[in-house]
């Protein structure tokens, strides 16, 4: 793996001198004192972040207040907020995004690509056109897939990269390099670094959300949305609206327990976790925790709330395809269910960021078993993506629309993913395999700017046009983080020796994408 | 260098053939454009580095001006770290103890030498130490440190009344013996090798049987094994210590990390996402082990040298070659000493008597002569020659295979009506298996039976005592292989209904016995087959078909001959093989022949009926193959170094090597040809456990040293390398390392560390010292640490009365486990806490590595997909809100109060259950408010309470 980034003057400049000798003043060092500086800081505004025994390097440092340890930022930043809305099993971007008039023209013929293609399984079939239809919208034009045209309203806002790059067509590998930055497991979430960085805005709710999709989870669970060897407090706290304590363990379930019992109980141990920690002069630690306490009890009349749609107005119930609120659904996969589902989470994540969650990740997609409930298109992309993609797009474009309304589009970015794209080939007669060569990510709100496609495909959609110069996640990562006033070389954590960082060694800003 | 472009500054004359620069002319250059920043944009080069100053710049540009010289012996290369000036690779050598007279006149810290070290310190910085800890505080650090659970109140009582001055290190002993020692630090060591119970990325697939790695480190730890002895089981255990059960279980190490199923399973070795998957599953194989064994952050020289230490891509290649034969699966091991004596006792004797079968053969060759040898050869030469022409897949009859020769089968035609025989034609078969070919299963032996319609069935299972003549008897001596010619045998114009071949020696197929023919033809006077289609019996019959069933034998299909003059020769061949091997093989040896057949197929049985053991998840060459992923069979699969760690770039192949720790260091292996995949391992072994590698003890004496204190010697306990902390005293880390390399055992470490004054100080607060040491590096005191996630779990268990402390065996679930068949779903929110088969120390939980649970990890608990050398410890409201709300924690807490209600009752019940929980009992005033909140709301309320105080969650 890697170690310091400044000694990764690598690509066709890579230079001799470029080796560390001993000790090196790289400026990772730098950023390490300023974090034991501020580590050693008071425990004042300790929050729903957290604390260590001490600094140490098998772990990360100390977050010292309800801010994270990048305490100034290290430019201004044009975003506070990021959602990143993830496609488990891989989205066409082909049949949604990504408009190829070649397939269209060539539909059936015998696809060629000019070079041995190595597929996933075996979609080397005909060129297949999309299913879909596909007309401009906005007044940039972009081209749409008539599934996702509820977001034609929205394509003014919105930068589309149509050239993303992954490393690999296998799901669990893939899903980790887009959400974690590494292909291997082990490494924190995106939202674990953005918490980590700058800590929460509303220390009465978890810093990083993550609303998977409510069928179960996508490839690797949890392990997406981890802290890795960052505190456990950056991990993401997964919420199930359906259940009864959407939050885990946020209210007793016990009927021994009562509103007095817990009150009095809470007021009982702030008693006795006093006594212990005066007998304990010094330990802020033990401040801390009974602290925490007093933040758990107001997070269990926050969290409820913000979970609450009873106070929305049936106009955004029904922009965001909450109309039917006890309709029940057939087995097959169906429309107005996926969009109920989407919209929910789209709606609670609208209501948390109001509420200043920093990093909410919501999920479309659980594994990749049969009958298929994801994205992983093999055998037929209209059955699949049809439902998936409508229930998405209602509830994306609910959510763009209504945070645009409420001023909160402005400092909040949004980013849509998959783990990689389709092949404009056919698998079967229907289906498309996987395409690691090429795929779509688009950015909307926090200083991106709208209305442009970035870094086009070629003509069929399976690889970047410009092979030498495509866009990886690193660079999106790095250019989010730029958003949120961090510069991605700069957020570093030691673990067993490396300085790690979300964007490894890599990671270009991309310039042209931000306003 | 990268030569992804066409770009290259390797040498002069490839940098000038790239066209990037024209020598004279720095403006005509593009070398100097791709430099600068254009229209505010970064340069396009260096590539995702930091831009070139413009003195750099124009250092280029004057170069480039006055020629651009490049000498021609200039090749630039990647950059190579060689400096092994470094504390850690010095050899580790007994330091002197410091005198201590002069540091204090605390008779205390007058003992031990760990504390003369941590004295000799604390003097040069003007610190001092923290007198003892009272006795309460000690049992319950020294009772949670040793065995991960609290102490009973009736233990911290009779312990606190004790003031014989030995009860503290009688105190060690009885914790050091306790089994629940093992099941503490076998937890430790489980976090730095990431065991867990499912593989981790898509999917998640169970690992059923990870758990017998789990239950041999737990053992291990119990047992004291030499650190030596533990290190090379868990290496090469199944090369070193064969026959040893612990020398397989201990291979669970190397397959504990995570293993991605489909980049195995699903995508063949021959695509680059299944290349790409192997590489990284040798690479997570090197991590652990450099990590675990020696501190080595070898991961980073995977795709160029490594930035900081002297290690090349080359040794981390060779350290993969090491193990390029061997994958993740489940392979037998046994426990049971008897069964594994009463396997070596017959594999022993099939040994005998295969060397006896071998003796056999080599004596017939050496009587048959040149003779025999060149009949051997002619034969081995035409068989190939002797293909059938166009093969059908219908090859004939086919009996089921015996374990001897010399047992009967027989195949039957029934011809109808009784018919007058001319002749009866045999078809031998050809089937590639084995490399048979033709004349395939034809019988050594055989003898032709017939009946007539008046014979009628009931006597078809006897036909020897049939009235019936037979047509041939060729059961006395062996018959040559026909090869694909055919047989003919008069009829001598018998009349029969049924034609019976019985063989009497079965043929050879590779160490199985068989009886197959291709077609049986029975033809009349006048020429005509009468057995074309008829009905077929036979004893027995595989009935494969289309290949192999009794039908096919009367189906007019046979493999026939393309050159019939080559069958010919075969034939002739084979029937003056048979001539000679018939004069050889006299009566008696015949008889011994079939004797020592028996013998072995005997003893194939009975090792087939012992029990087939139990298995483990473990580094494995030989296992069932699943899809794609299929086992080496112990050859390795060649290792290269690559490219920027890009496997579609290989460049040179290693050879299986180590890492340097010294400029002369020889870190290949010296091996010899033909060396088997086994060697490489145990040679890594060998140079890991050497006691001159000094690494391996100071790594583990750190580790050691930091579960007690809560920190290492040297604070980055997996690297000991340029990246890592410099040890806070070096000469106490070689003391103590070189103390564990001399007796090889945890246990002698266990007892110096905590019967030292060092480790016996309050955690108390001092002012001065704090001015001067404010993280206590230098141990003025003890370090207050929270509970571990486990020891939490466990608590709760314990004082609630629910502990089971049965040892072993598969993990009990703390989930509902749904959808097993595709990807495993772990339903924690379905789990109820009143299980009692989950009422188990939580070491013998199953661990889940992509779902993890949510209330251990909300405590820190080990991330199993990353080596985790030291817990953190995190502060945070969710954190509270997990251990006032979890239905664990509510459930227990029931529980508890039920267990106090039974043994105590009104005000002593609130003070026992506060006596349980922090092993003191409570003050006056503490007492009144719990008993005030417990006569309100009950005692369930009050226990539920005290499971969160601090008191409880913290050690002094």
């Amino acid at each position: 793996m890697y170690t310091a980034a400044r000694c990764h003057r690598q690509g066709m400049f890579s230079k001799p001198h470029c080796v560390s000798t001993s000790k090196g003043t790289f400026n990772t060092m730098q950023t390490r004192r300023q974090l034991l500086n501020t580590a050693a800081h008071g425990f004042a505004g300790l929050a729903a972040s957290t604390m260590l025994l001490e600094n140490d390097d098998a772990r990360a440092e100390v977050p010292p207040s309800g801010g994270g340890v990048v305490e100034v930022l290290h430019h201004p930043a044009k975003a506070k907020r990021v959602v990143q809305l993830f496609m488990g099993g891989a989205a066409s971007h082909l049949d949604l995004w990504d408009h190829k008039p070649a397939l269209e023209k060539h539909h059936g013929e015998k696809s060629d690509f000019g070079e041995h293609v190595e597929a996933f399984q075996n979609g080397l079939g005909p060129w297949m056109k999309s299913p879909f239809k596909f007309a401009p919208h906005g007044e940039c034009g972009h081209m749409l897939g008539d599934v996702v045209a509820p977001l034609g309203e929205c394509v003014d806002d919105i930068a589309f990269i149509h050239n993303i790059v992954g490393k690999t067509g296998v799901h669990s590998q893939a899903t980790y390099l887009q959400a974690t930055g590494f292909q291997q497991p082990g490494f924190p979430g995106m939202g674990a670094w953005v918490s980590y960085g700058l800590g929460t805005l509303n220390e009465n709710l978890p810093t990083f959300v993550v609303l998977p999709d409510h069928r179960g989870f996508a490839s690797n669970g949890p392990k997406n949305w981890g802290s890795a060897f960052l505190p456990a407090s950056t991990q993401g706290t997964t919420i199930f609206p359906q259940r009864k304590n959407p939050i885990a363990d946020l209210l007793p379930e016990a009927d021994y327990v009562t509103k007095a019992s817990d009150d009095a109980g809470l007021h009982l141990l702030q008693q006795l976790n006093q006594d212990y920690q005066q007998q304990r002069e010094g330990d802020s630690r033990l401040e801390a925790r009974i602290r925490s306490y007093e933040l758990a009890a107001k997070m269990q009349l926050s969290a409820p709330e913000a979970f609450d749609l009873s106070a929305e107005s049936q106009h955004t119930l029904k922009m965001y395809g909450l109309e039917n609120p006890d309709a029940t659904y057939p087995e097959h996969i169906n429309i107005p269910e996926e969009a109920e589902y989407f919209g929910r989470k789209c709606l609670i994540a609208r209501r948390l960021l109001e509420r200043g969650v920093r990093f909410i990740q919501v999920w479309s997609g659980n594994d990749n078993s049969f009958p298929r409930r994801n994205w992983d298109s093999h055998e037929d992309i209209e059955r699949d993506h049809k439902p998936l993609a409508t229930g998405m797009a209602v509830g994306t474009a609910a959510l763009l629309k209504d945070l645009g309304q409420r001023g909160l589009l402005e400092d909040t970015i949004v980013l849509w993913t998959t783990e990689f794209g389709r092949m404009p080939s056919t698998q079967g007669s229907k289906g498309r395999d996987h395409n690691p060569y090429v795929f779509t990510n688009w950015l909307c709100g926090g200083g991106i700017k709208g209305g442009i496609s970035y870094g086009p495909s070629d003509e069929w959609g399976y690889k970047p046009l410009d092979r030498d110069n495509p866009t990886q996640v690193y660079d999106v990562h790095a250019t989010i983080l730029h958003q949120l006033g961090i510069d991605h070389k700069r957020l570093t954590v030691r673990h067993n020796g490396i300085d790690r960082r979300l964007t490894n060694v890599h990671g270009n800003v991309l310039s042209d994408i931000i306003s | 260098m990268d030569r992804k472009g066409d770009f290259s500054l390797q040498t002069g004359s490839a940098l000038k053939d790239s066209g990037y620069l024209v020598a004279g002319n720095a403006g005509e250059s593009h070398l100097l454009s791709v430099l600068q920043s254009v229209d505010g944009k970064p340069p396009s080069m260096p590539k995702g580095g930091e831009a070139l100053s413009t003195e750099e710049i124009r250092l280029v540009s004057d170069w480039i001006n006055k020629g651009a010289a490049w000498p021609d012996a200039v090749v630039l290369q990647q950059p190579a770290v060689s400096n092994f000036d470094w504390w850690s690779f010095k050899p580790v050598q007994r330091p002197e103890v410091p005198p201590v007279s002069a540091e204090t006149s605390d008779p205390e810290w007058q003992q031990s030498p760990i504390d003369a070290f941590v004295l000799a310190r604390h003097r040069e910085l003007g610190l001092t130490h923290t007198p003892t800890a009272d006795r309460r505080t000690l049992i319950r650090r020294l009772t949670y440190d040793l065995t991960g659970l609290p102490p009973t109140p009736e233990q911290v009582t009779a312990f606190v009344a004790n003031d014989d001055p030995q009860a503290y290190s009688e105190l060690v002993e009885r914790l050091l013996a306790s089994l629940r020692y093992g099941e503490r630090w076998a937890r430790h060591w489980l976090d730095v090798v990431k065991y867990a119970d499912t593989c981790g990325y898509d999917k998640d697939k169970l690992r059923p049987n990870a758990w017998p790695y789990r239950d041999y480190v737990i053992r291990s730890f119990n047992e004291d094994k030499p650190y030596s002895r533990f290190v090379q089981e868990q290496i090469a255990g199944d090369a070193l210590f064969p026959n040893e059960p612990d020398g397989i279980l201990g291979l669970g190490f190397v397959a504990a990390g995570p293993w991605d199923f489909i980049g195995h399973v699903e995508v063949p070795e021959s695509k680059i996402d299944g290349m790409v998957a192997r590489n990284l599953d040798r690479d997570e194989m090197v991590t652990n082990t450099l990590n675990t064994f020696c501190s080595v952050t070898i991961q980073c020289a995977r795709c160029h040298n490594h930035k900081f230490d002297p290690f090349t891509q080359e040794h981390y290649y060779s350290l993969q070659s090491i193990f390029a034969a061997v994958d993740r699966a489940e392979r037998r091991y046994d426990t049971d000493p008897e069964t594994e004596r009463r396997r070596r006792e017959l594999s022993e004797a099939r040994d005998e008597v295969a060397a006896q079968l071998k003796k056999f053969d080599d004596d017939v060759k050496q009587e048959g002569g040149t003779q025999l040898a060149a009949l051997d050869k002619r034969i081995a030469k035409l068989k190939p020659k002797a293909q059938p022409a166009d093969k059908r897949p219908e090859f004939g009859y086919h009996s089921q295979t015996s374990g001897t020769q010399n047992s009967e089968k027989w195949v039957e035609v029934d011809l109808g009506e009784d018919v007058e025989i001319a002749s009866i034609v045999l078809h031998p078969c050809h089937d590639d298996f084995g490399g048979i070919g033709a004349g395939f299963g034809f019988p050594v032996r055989f003898r032709v039976d017939t009946r007539l319609t008046a014979e009628t069935a009931d006597k078809t299972d006897r036909p020897e005592t049939s009235a019936a003549a037979g047509l041939g008897q060729f059961t006395k001596s062996d018959f040559p292989n026909p090869g694909l010619a055919t047989v003919e045998l008069s009829g001598n114009g018998k009349t029969a209904r049924f034609i019976r071949i019985t063989a009497t020696k079965l043929a050879d197929r590779k160490g199985v016995f068989i009886f197959a023919l291709a077609e049986l033809e029975v033809l009349d006077s006048k020429g005509n087959n009468v057995a074309a289609g008829v009905k077929v019996t036979a004893l027995d019959s595989i009935e494969a078909p289309s290949r192999w069933r009794k039908n096919n034998l009367t189906d007019g299909i046979w493999a026939q001959a393309a050159d019939p003059a080559v069958v010919a020769k075969l034939s002739a061949a084979e029937n003056q093989r048979t001539e000679i091997l018939n004069s050889i093989l006299t009566p008696d040896r015949v008889a011994s022949h079939q004797e020592m057949l028996k013998r072995r197929s005997d003893l194939d049985e009975r090792l087939k009926k012992l029990p087939t053991g139990r298995m483990v998840y473990a580094a494995a060459t030989h296992f069932n193959p699943q899809g794609n992923f299929k086992p080496t069979n112990g050859t390795p699969r060649s290792v290269s170094v690559l490219h920027r760690g890009n496997i579609q770039q290989p460049q040179a192949t290693v050879r299986p090597g180590v890492i340097p720790l010294t400029n002369d260091s020889i870190w290949n292996f010296d091996l010899p040809d033909g060396h088997s995949e086994a060697d490489r391992r145990a040679a890594l072994a060998h140079w890991i456990t050497s006691p001159e590698n000094p690494l391996t003890w100071r790594s583990i004496a750190n580790r050691v040293w930091q579960y007690h204190f809560g920190k290492g010697i040297v604070d980055s306990p997996n690297d000991l390398g340029q990246m890592g902390r410099r040890p806070t005293h070096p000469e106490l880390l070689d003391w103590l390392a070189d103390e564990f390399r001399r007796t090889q055992s945890f246990k002698h470490l266990h007892r110096l560390i905590v019967n030292s004054a060092t480790y016996r100080q309050a955690s108390t607060r001092d002012e001065a010292n704090a001015l001067i040491d404010s993280d206590n590096q230098y141990l003025w005191r003890m370090n207050r640490r929270r509970l571990s996630a486990e020891e939490l779990r466990d608590s709760v268990l314990s004082v609630s009365g629910k502990l089971d402390l049965k040892m072993g065996g598969p993990g009990f679930y703390l989930f509902a486990l749904e959808k097993t068949a595709h990807s495993p779903h772990f339903e924690y929110h379905k789990f109820d806490p009143d299980d009692t088969a989950s009422h188990r120390r939580s070491v013998y939980r199953f661990i889940a590595r992509s779902q993890p649970d949510p209330f251990m990890t909300m405590l820190d608990c080990a991330d199993s997909s990353q080596s985790t050398p030291r817990r953190t410890e995190t502060l945070t409201s969710l954190q509270a809100l997990s251990l006032l709300n979890n239905n664990f924690n509510l459930a227990m807490a029931r529980h508890f109060a039920n267990r106090v209600e039974s043994e105590s009752k009104g005000t002593s019940a609130s003070t026992r259950a506060f006596e349980l929980v922090t092993g003191r009992p409570p003050t006056v005033s503490e007492r009144e408010r719990l008993d005030s909140y417990r006569r309100q709301f009950g005692l369930a309320n009050l226990c539920r309470v005290l499971f969160n105080t601090s008191e409880f969650v913290y050690l002094d």
